[in-house]
């Protein structure tokens, strides 16, 4: 388990990336595809918690980053403002949306997301790295 | 992040490097703003040396591109690949840039 304790800033941003890229090379078979889901959305995520959990105010983001032997698993924590992602509406991608898509990526690139909101707000996001074989 | 422009003709080539994300957007913003109230024909977006693109990134360009039809120009985007290949896949937006 790797666990990363960063204010909730942008500056911070390329820091946490950067830990999570590696950890992806961590999984087994996590290959190039495995890689740019995750970290697109992790990015997402972690842009939710900065920009629209705490906004202007700066408080503490908790990852943890489980690679696993035919998996990725990030949960991210946070004590800003509840935000469930399985919530958000979709958005209309003929129209050429400007924003609105970060949930969408999140929950395109990984196979499982989760949510549970209170003191810590906690998601959790896995990716399989062989989505055809999902085990136990 | 890292941003340069060449003008040629009609055409603008703008190269971005590094990171287009929600951190680093607003650098660019001013000389996208500067590309529309020139009224630029053609602009292509060259991501060939970005490592990153979050959906802040993808907003500038998505921008852009609606900016420019307005006035009857158009954008496109050279040299995708990895994560932002990845992004613009999904979104459905290699089919609208990289025609």
């Amino acid at each position: 388990m790797i666990r990363l304790r960063m204010p909730s800033r942008l500056e911070y941003r390329d820091l946490a990336i950067r830990t999570v890229a590696s950890a992806c090379k961590l999984v087994p078979d996590g290959g190039d595809d495995f890689h740019n889901g995750v970290i697109s959305a992790f990015s997402e995520a972690l842009n939710n918690v900065i920009l629209h959990g705490y906004g202007p105010a700066v408080g503490e983001v908790e990852i943890e980053i489980e690679p696993r032997q035919d998996r990725l698993i990030i949960r991210l924590m946070d004590y800003g403002k509840t935000f469930d992602p399985r919530l958000a509406p979709l958005p209309d991608l003929d129209n050429l949306p400007e924003s609105g898509l970060g949930v969408f990526i999140m929950r395109s690139f990984m196979d499982d997301i989760s949510y549970a909101g209170g003191a810590p707000n906690m998601l959790s996001m896995t990716k399989l790295s062989h989505p055809n074989k999902r085990g136990p | 992040m890292k941003f340069s422009r060449v003008d040629q003709a009609d055409e603008t080539i703008l190269q971005v490097e590094g990171v287009l994300d929600a951190l680093t957007a607003p650098e660019i913003r001013p000389t996208i703003d500067a590309l529309v109230s020139e009224r630029r024909k053609s602009i292509v977006v060259d991501v060939s040396s970005l490592r990153l693109i979050d959906s802040s990134g993808v907003g500038v360009i998505v921008g852009l591109s609606k900016r420019c039809k307005a006035y009857g120009g158009m954008v496109r985007v050279s040299g995708l690949k990895n994560q932002p290949l990845a992004i613009f896949k999904l979104l459905r937006l290699d089919r609208v840039f990289c025609p």
